[in-house]
């Protein structure tokens, strides 16, 4: 597998396939690890980054075999690449443009990915289409413990398992279900759920856009809690919290094609239209107008289109995905045709 | 009060923002206020910064009597401004700040979920303890005494292993 074979290919949770996909898009589980007999990443000099990423490059092999993970150290990466990493929700954006010795390990399906030298030495990571929670967290859980047999993590009896930042300290478990809300949105109740979750201590935030004006209604929900609360606990939180969510979504939007019927055929349309249509669409415009054409096709006005062909178009027009397809680097101008190109082709298709 | 911006206007407009949970205060002047645009956004490092205050240790600060960690050498001082650690060893060097900090960020001090195979078994078992204890105590509050009696012989066996195992 090289990273040339991701663009051939789309991941596991792009699928669409997953429970409860018409709203929740995916469901991430992260654990973060560290080893004992390093500093952390923070004062790790040049050659100790370099000491980590190859030790612990061994023990990955090692634990898990080629068979499941493929590793990547950056060095050998183009910008091009990293990004491209980053756009697949394989690598954090601070990991796609951090400096020094670093890498990702990366299962053929794309629904492990195992960061080094991020801000811990390693950021182990299951990624599955739709509400996973159990299942994504057994299969991190089984890496971790086969991982674990390899190499002797920091760990301390009172305070779990140590890192960097003493927000991830414990389980080091950071669960985050990204949900598409247009309805929430569009009535205007999103901030009525935001509000409740933020109140039962979990973070709430935009996909896309700045702060308080997301594009796209795309939202990830995580957990803030990493210590005295066992995994099990924090999963069971979450598998309450999220179907309400999920209900809350569903009612709004037959309550908004009840309702407003007219209002809501038009908006989905043109969103259609537009994207079948336009020679020039930038990264922004696509999020926005895709998150309707989900809404249309959730609610049978244009059936035709795939879930699929929707989370496709959602991830190979960012950036890096369009110059890596045209097998070269584009302004962002040239980008924007590049784009509206490939989504009249992949509509027409249809 | 002084604008916490540029240090010389009056401060005329007061933010508080809650995030995560924590509150954070804000004292500017018209003018820096303005050129903030109405957004303040403080980072989770910010917050955290704001968090970690020297505790009170026999009358001198964490602070003074701390030292440096001996096996990465960073001081309290470097672990308050970036709110990072430097090494795994910081966590017992740093224990008096890190304390009140945890409890706040995380209402809890200590760890109740997975422990390495490696680690002994006794750590895991003292771990699974002070959790059954703490499901003892919520479901007592619910009135679920079969489940109680359940986790109270749980408890019981576990105890007995661990006192076992002690000269």
């Amino acid at each position: 597998m090289t990273i040339d074979d991701l663009i051939q290919q789309s991941g596991e949770w792009l699928k669409g396939t997953g429970p409860d996909s018409d709203v929740v898009i995916s469901s991430r589980i992260r654990l973060a690890r560290n080893l004992s007999r390093f500093p952390f990443m923070t004062m790790a000099t040049p050659e100790v980054r370099g000491e980590i990423q190859a030790f612990v490059r061994r023990r990955l092999e090692e634990a898990l075999g080629a068979r499941r993970v493929q590793y990547f150290p950056f060095a050998k990466l183009s910008p091009i690449d990293r990004q491209l990493l980053f756009e697949r929700h394989l690598v954090s954006r601070e990991h796609a443009n951090g400096e020094g010795e670093r890498g990702v390990a990366i299962s053929p399906d794309e629904t492990v990915s195992i960061m080094v030298n991020e801000e811990d030495h390693l950021r182990l990571q299951v990624l599955r289409s739709g509400l996973q929670l159990e299942q994504s967290y057994q299969q991190i859980d089984q890496i971790d413990t086969d991982l674990e047999q390899h190499l002797t993590y920091a760990y301390h009896s009172r305070f779990g398992y140590l890192t960097c930042c003493p927000t991830n300290v414990g389980t080091g478990l950071r669960i985050s279900v990204m949900l598409h809300l247009p309805a929430a949105v569009l009535t205007k109740q999103i901030e009525k759920v935001l509000g409740t979750l933020a109140r039962l201590n979990y973070t709430v935030r935009g996909l896309y856009g700045e702060g308080t004006s997301p594009i796209g209604d795309l939202f990830q929900i995580s957990n803030q809690v990493t210590l005295g609360k066992s995994e099990r606990d924090i999963i069971t939180e979450l598998k309450n919290v999220i179907p309400k969510v999920i209900e809350f979504e569903r009612v709004w939007r037959h309550k908004l094609a009840d309702d407003e019927p007219r209002k809501v055929e038009d908006r989905v349309w043109r969103a259609y239209g537009l994207l079948k249509h336009a020679r020039v669409i930038s990264s922004e415009e696509t999020i926005e107008q895709l998150s309707y054409l989900r809404l249309g096709v959730y609610l049978g006005i244009i059936p035709q289109v795939p879930m699929t062909i929707l989370n496709d178009l959602f991830i190979f027009t960012q950036p890096s995905h369009l110059q890596k397809i045209q097998g070269k680097v584009l302004e962002a101008v040239d980008r924007d045709v590049v784009r509206a190109e490939f989504i009249r082709k992949r509509l027409a298709a249809l | 009060m002084i604008c916490g911006k540029c240090s010389k206007n009056h401060a005329t407009v007061h933010v508080t923002e809650v995030v995560n949970g924590v509150k954070k205060e804000a004292h500017l002047c018209e003018e820096c206020a303005r050129a903030a645009g109405g957004k303040f956004t403080f980072s989770i490092t910010d917050i955290l910064a704001n968090l970690i205050e020297p505790p009170k240790a026999g009358g001198k600060t964490v602070e003074a009597t701390a030292p440096r960690c001996p096996e990465c050498g960073i001081s309290y001082t470097q672990f308050k401004e970036k709110a990072r650690l430097g090494c795994p060893n910081d966590y017992e060097v740093f224990k008096a700040g890190l304390l009140p900090l945890l409890e706040k960020v995380h209402g809890s001090t200590q760890h109740a979920g997975k422990t390495p195979h490696t680690v002994e078994s006794v750590i895991r078992k003292e771990t699974e303890l002070v959790r059954l204890k703490r499901d003892l105590d919520s479901v007592v509050k619910t009135e679920d005494f079969e489940k109680a009696a359940e986790l109270r012989d749980r408890i019981r066996t576990l105890e007995t292993e661990l006192n076992k195992g002690k000269p």
